[in-house]
């Protein structure tokens, strides 16, 4: 179960570095930037 | 074109440097949670255990927790003191921490667990922005103690049901699942929150305790505060110990525990186990929703200017003038009460008398501080 879940939170931080690479506007790179703190938070389970 | 493409390239791969940064600096703020607070127990001690020595399926889970046992050499009563059950709850656990670093005890047994929920206090509520931590003077330096959460830390179990039905039967709202004081009296098998909770049911039928005590806060607007919550086999007990609180001009009130409430302490302790149940609650304005800025000063002095207006037009339940409800107040309050309690069991049933040295006394604590009774951070 737990190894499920860090597949997935996984899964989405490399889906948001692809996006955060390919973006072009540099307000949606910041956001993206910011999404991705809290999902690398959850990856090492940190709370 | 291309120049475009690398400056684009370029800003990512500073931002993800960026995150990088601010998921350390975050994160080691997060994990210095997980830092275990130091006790220094008095020489009375006679064992310090852990609840899995009760129920070993808790053995290296974030729920073991610190059993402190203080055995006299007279037979006689048997008490269990819990604090730390809501780690965000500061009194009821700063409460039995004093008390573990002063008795001693002649006669009977006494088992304290300070931090009963121990992964509560392993994070904070989101949202609240209350300070992690708060620190008491003692005489020999600052020693400092984790403010955690009201329910388990949901990277120790995860995912809440939307609706949690716990094992005594009550419906209650999902997050409710990691809170213990609503798992009792637990599951064998069932979650981490209901594991610790059946540990300490194990706890109370293995050590035949006589009377089980859990400390707690509540808000002041909240109309069961400065109070003894009973279970109907100690209703008698709670009544000699409010009279003598009376007596001492420490205004208590007497809630008897709702037999449809069901999950908490003072109603599954009671009818699991033949164990008197007794819950003690003070006011505290920084567990409140009233409260103004969260800070570690509204915890420890407990002043907050909106409690006062609130209390001039009536909506507390509680006195609150601008002097505000310290935590030594509230601390000296269960000291108090668990005196009082240990008095009537005595008066009650002399067989299960327990003898106490060096308690802490409630009216010096009061007037002199909680630092004054708390050994000094080696």
């Amino acid at each position: 179960m737990k190894i499920i879940y860090h597949l997935i939170v996984l899964l989405l931080i490399m889906n948001l570095i692809w996006y955060l690479f390919r973006e072009k506007q540099f307000w949606t790179q910041v956001s993206i930037a910011i999404v991705l703190i809290m999902f690398f938070l959850r990856l090492f389970l940190i709370k | 074109m291309k120049e475009k493409i690398k400056k684009h390239h370029l800003i990512a791969l500073c931002l993800l440097c960026l995150t990088g940064t601010l998921c350390w600096l975050t994160g080691v703020q997060f994990l210095s949670m997980r830092k275990t607070d130091t006790f220094y127990p008095s020489p009375g001690l006679s064992a310090q255990t852990k609840l899995s020595d009760y129920f070993p399926q808790l053995a290296d889970s974030p729920g073991d927790t610190a059993v402190y046992c203080f055995r006299g050499e007279e037979e006689g009563g048997n008490l269990l003191i819990l604090g730390g059950t809501h780690p965000n709850e500061p009194a009821g656990f700063i409460t039995a921490v004093l008390l573990l670093e002063n008795i001693t005890v002649s006669r009977g047994k006494i088992f304290i667990i300070p931090q009963a929920n121990l992964s509560g206090f392993t994070h904070d509520d989101p949202f609240e922005g209350n300070p992690q931590k708060f620190s008491l003077e003692t005489p020999g330096g600052r020693r400092w103690f984790r403010f955690g959460s009201r329910l388990t830390n949901p990277t120790h179990q995860w995912p809440d049901p939307t609706l949690f039905t716990n094992a005594a039967g009550q419906a209650l709202s999902g997050a409710e699942v990691r809170n213990l004081n609503r798992s009792y009296p637990g599951k064998e098998k069932g979650h981490l929150t209901e594991q610790i909770a059946f540990g300490i049911m194990e706890l109370i039928k293995k050590e035949e305790i006589d009377l089980s005590l859990d400390l707690h806060e509540a808000a002041p607007e909240y109309p069961v505060v400065n109070a003894i919550v009973f279970h109907e086999n100690s209703a008698e007990l709670a009544a000699i110990a409010s009279m003598e609180l009376q007596m001492e001009d420490i205004d208590i009130r007497m809630e008897a525990s709702p037999p449809s409430l069901r999950g908490l302490s003072h109603r599954e302790w009671g009818d699991h186990t033949p164990s008197m149940a007794i819950l003690l609650e003070t006011a505290n304005a920084s567990h409140g929703r009233l409260k103004g800025k969260p800070s570690e000063a509204l915890i420890v002095e407990g002043k907050d200017p909106n409690y006062v207006k609130a209390s001039k037009l009536g909506m507390l339940f509680v006195p609150y003038s601008k002097d505000g409800i310290p935590i030594k107040e509230r601390v000296a309050r269960h000291l108090a009460a668990v005196n009082a309690l240990v008095s009537g069991l005595r008066e009650l049933n002399p067989d299960q008398a327990i003898d106490i040295g060096n308690f802490p006394p409630a009216q010096t604590v009061n007037e002199q501080g909680i630092g004054l009774y708390l050994h000094p951070p080696k």
